[in-house]
């Protein structure tokens, strides 16, 4: 389909959201807002401590408690054989905690009061034991354990969102036991490359681990039925992946489990699977339903935090400009479960840019932290703030204008990534030349400010996905979907339904299905949804359509070649009056003696081409030069999407992203103190931006199609949190000619590298 | 030792017992079964659970419900009247002032606060009335929109002032 948008009727319209009504109303229901009859509340006992021994919980006290049902505690729910080593299954701790707020004992009451008054009054007795914060300590060989090789994790969630990454394999095993993933890239000769180059840069960069801070936290209500099975209504991006984890850790079938995603207060990779299990092992054994909501400060504490990262970066270029090697050594500190993106994030690293010679190693450690999670693209932004401030100094040592050097640079349809695959086409160098010619880069010295400008990418999610449709006999139709609506994507689906079937948009309903009645689809992440949901749709509509049509034809005794349909009624063209409404059609396929099969559309996909998405954002800003606090005056957000099915909700997803990329560049981080204790564990000290923070974001579309996507369309969600630490960074050393190497910028930060030369 | 208080809600008048530890903010979604009113944190940082109390905006988790004994709230789901969206939540809607819209009720409360008291406020204005409500999906921009479009069609339209 390459027409254009004017010739569609829905898609490239700002269309209103299809639930916005129940969202402004209060109608839309959140897992907390489901009550049944009998339900129990859970509430956590949590850890005090990164990392002890558990000694004994009393449970006395907690039990005299009115209202208090049952304790239950690690021994319970893992009764024999070794801890489990991911936190899917590790529903509690049982012999030793291993970060702090890990979930130690679950308290079930008659209601969230009692439930809590409990928890309050569990005797935990713990011997502490030495932790581990830091990554780089905890690669030694003599750093405290968190656990042996012998029963290495399986992959937690954080490197779920793009499974892009082969590069060379590395034994770990020999490795110590902290480190459960390695990652090599090499291309060319890298020491031969740095002789090549007339100017080098070398630094360390180190990121802080982040909250994707959804406004809604995690919960679960999980009600069995008198033969075991269990419904679990639950705070998740993809219900699949959360029925076949809970199931797996259950030990019962998968087809026991209903699992009904409802909607989700916000995600941004955050939700994938968290209390569903216990929530069920609960339910099962007391055989009644029970609902575990998170407190903000458990979400904070272990609602799997995206990781940080201490990346060492080597980039050398010659005078023309021309970059000639790219090294860099990445580790990603993993928490206590194995899984980071330190593969995407050395995909990114080594790949924005042709270079003849690149070697990247990255590794992924373990610490006394939260499992880590995924977090909007993650590893990328990680990365990019590294390789974007390197690649912007390394142009100023050149006294090349730092958006020419990109350009001259820049990767394009054809060259390599890191794994030898070649870059299908992507806007990156597009992006660059439209922030070229953007007047807040383009004028900067006229209008004196301090600009910053930096570029990011994602590869693109894929996974197979179906949809189907039905029609009704009043000629509405139905829509449904195995994925979970996140940022409107239900929205998208309604409209390509009826752009492709013809249908007036107010006219179709969209569905997502529990476990039991949904077409597959997989995490509502990844930026992937409207990419491959949404030619299963567009097959779905047409199947759809063709079988209207088939039954039209059949009736008006025409050619379905000679049909259309046009406002709900289906007609021979240029014979207004031979016509028949697609409400008849369907009646005539759903009657008692009919002779016509239901209308009943299908479509099924299984994209394999992925559409990289790139964003490039301009900052300027000014700096206080007391006190390091750093302002943003100016914001531009540059993103090619594809085609834009719906602009404003385009809009505000970029806007969005981009908020979230100047809170982690500006702002948030989790401080864990030196014996592993979350400081930042309430939101009075984890910052998440406040209106007056953000400022206003320009935003400047582009639409590059993408081969595969439905009209073109890419993936939107994760580019636009990518550059922006970056580009802040790079207008900080613009404003005060000083690099500050970790982020977030905090003025204390900015503030050191003004006045002790180190940030 | 549950106490028995009397509140006005939604023009309603509604009696129940409480204990005495029992918030505002569990009260309204257990007690009286209106969920649109959300919990996001537990320290009133996120306004989520924004409501309006005797004419103004409060954070309904930094209330006892026996404080609000005697008390006039309007929740979420009494912004609508007759089946009539209110231009705020037409707003909201129009503009793309919510994605995940688990904000979105306690913003709509702090909107419907400021423009009470103002009736045309500037951007500025906007952000420092909605500064305690955090939004972590939409940058805020679209719901600074939103609040400008309410504001517009509420000058425009007749005084049907509620
Ligand atoms: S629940 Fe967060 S402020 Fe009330
Ligand atoms: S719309 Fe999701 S938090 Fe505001």
């Amino acid at each position: 389909m390459s027409a254009k948008v004017d010739e569609f009727t829905v898609v490239g319209k700002a269309v209103k959201r299809i639930e916005g009504d129940r969202k402004v109303t209060g109608a839309m229901r959140y897992v907390d807002d489901l009550s049944l009859p009998g339900m129990l509340s859970g509430r956590l006992v949590t850890s005090i401590y990164a990392h002890a021994e558990i000694v004994s919980i009393d449970a006395s006290a907690a039990l005299q408690v009115p209202g208090v049902i049952a304790v239950y505690t690690g021994k319970d729910v893992h009764p024999s054989g070794p801890e489990p080593d991911n936190r899917t299954g590790h529903m509690l701790a049982r012999d030793k905690v291993i970060y702090y707020g890990q979930a130690v004992a679950v308290v079930l009451g008659v209601n969230e009061a009692a439930a809590a008054e409990g928890a309050a009054l569990v005797e935990v007795e713990y011997r502490q034991l030495p932790a581990v914060v830091d990554p780089l300590e905890a690669m030694k060989p003599d750093a405290p354990v968190i656990r042996k090789k012998a029963n290495a994790g399986v992959w937690a969630d954080g490197a779920d969102h793009g499974a892009v990454v082969a590069g060379d394999d590395i034994d770990i095993s020999r490795l110590p036991d902290n480190i459960t993933n390695a990652v090599r890239f090499t291309r060319g000769d890298i020491e031969a490359g740095f002789a090549e180059a007339d100017a080098i840069v070398e630094r360390t960069y180190t990121t802080h681990w982040v909250h994707q801070s959804y406004i809604e936290t995690h919960g679960s209500l999980a009600a069995p039925d008198a033969l075991g099975n269990l419904t679990i209504y639950t705070t998740t991006q993809g219900q699949f992946g959360a029925r076949n984890g809970t199931a797996g850790v259950l030990g019962i079938p998968q087809n026991k489990i209903k699992l009904v995603g409802m909607e989700v207060g916000g995600g941004f990779g955050g939700k994938g699977i968290m209390l569903e299990p216990l929530a069920g092992w609960c339910a099962l054994r007391h055989n009644a339903p029970v609902k575990i909501i998170m407190t903000r400060s458990e979400e904070l504490s272990m609602g799997n935090p995206a990781p940080g990262s201490v990346i060492d970066i080597k980039i050398g270029a010659k005078a023309d400009g021309t970059i000639t090697a790219i090294q860099s050594r990445m580790v990603f500190d993993s928490g206590c479960y194995p899984g980071t993106p330190v593969g995407i994030a050395a995909m990114m690293a080594g790949g924005y840019y042709k270079t003849p010679n690149l070697s990247l190693l990255g590794y992924e450690v373990l610490t006394n932290k939260p499992g880590n999670g995924a977090y909007r693209a993650p590893g990328a932004p990680q990365a990019t703030f590294a390789i974007e401030q390197a690649v912007d100094e390394l142009a100023g040592k050149l006294g090349i204008d730092p958006v020419a050097f990109r350009l001259h640079n820049c990767s394009v349809e054809g060259d390599p990534q890191p794994t030898g695959a070649p870059w299908p086409r992507i806007g990156l160098k597009e992006i660059l030349e439209t922030i070229k010619e953007h007047p807040l880069w383009k004028n900067r010295h006229e209008h004196g400010k301090a600009v910053g400008v930096a570029i990011g990418g994602w590869p693109g999610g894929v996974e197979p996905c179906a949809a189907n449709i039905r029609v009704n006999t009043d000629g509405s139709m139905l829509l449904t979907l195995g994925s979970t609506d996140i940022t409107g994507t239900n929205t998208v689906m309604a409209m390509i339904a009826a752009e492709v079937f013809g249908m007036p948009l107010e006219k179709v309903k969209v569905q997502t299905g529990d476990t039991d009645t949904a077409p597959y689809a997989g995490f509502s992440g990844g930026s992937k949804v409207t990419y491959t949901v949404g030619p299963a749709v567009q097959r779905a509509a047409e199947d759809a359509r063709q079988q209207v049509m088939a039954i039209a034809a059949s009736e008006l005794e025409a050619s379905p070649d000679d049909l259309e349909i046009v406002d709900g009624v289906c007609r021979v063209k240029g014979a207004p009056d031979r016509e028949i409404s697609i409400a008849a059609i369907a009646q005539k396929s759903m009657t008692f003696g009919g002779k016509y099969e239901p209308v009943y559309g299908i479509g099924k996909s299984a994209v394999t081409d992925r559409a990289p998405g790139f964003s490039g954002q301009i900052a300027a800003v000014s700096v206080d030069e007391d006190t390091g606090q750093v302002k943003i005056e100016q914001y531009v957000t540059v993103q090619d999407v594809g085609r834009q099915l719906n602009p404003a909700m385009v809009e505000g997803q970029v806007i969005g992203g981009t908020a979230q990329a100047i809170g982690w560049g500006l702002w948030e981080s989790m401080h864990y103190a030196d014996d592993g204790q979350l400081i930042t564990s309430t939101l009075m000290d984890y910052n998440v931006p406040k209106s007056e923070q953000i400022p206003p974001i320009e935003t400047v579309i582009l639409e590059i199609p993408a081969p595969a996507g439905p009209f073109g369309a890419k993936g939107i969600g994760e580019p636009p949190i990518i550059p922006g630490a970056a580009a802040i960074a790079n207008a900080v050393a613009a404003a005060t000619g000083k690099r500050v190497t970790a982020m977030p910028l905090t003025a204390e930060r900015v503030s050191n590298a003004l006045h002790n030369g180190q940030g | 030792m549950a106490h028995k208080v009397s509140m006005t809600v939604n023009g309603v008048t509604r009696e129940s017992e409480v204990e005495p530890r029992t918030l505002l903010v569990h009260h309204i979604r257990e007690g009286l079964g209106l969920t649109g009113t959300h919990i996001g944190c537990d320290t009133s940082q996120c306004g989520a659970c924004t409501i309006i109390m005797n004419g103004k905006a409060v954070k309904s988790c930094t209330v006892l419900a026996v404080q609000a004994d005697g008390a006039d709230i309007m929740t979420i789901e009494g912004l609508a009247k007759d089946g009539q969206l209110h231009p705020i939540q037409e707003g909201f809607w129009e503009e793309h002032g919510l994605q995940c819209g688990f904000c979105t009720p306690g913003m709509i409360m702090s909107a419907y606060d400021l423009l009470q008291r103002n009736a045309s406020p500037s951007e500025a204005e906007i952000r420092h009335a909605i500064d305690g409500n955090l939004c972590r999906c939409t940058g805020y921009q679209h719901i600074v929109k939103s609040i400008q479009w309410a504001a517009n069609k509420m000058a425009s339209a007749p005084a049907g002032d509620d």
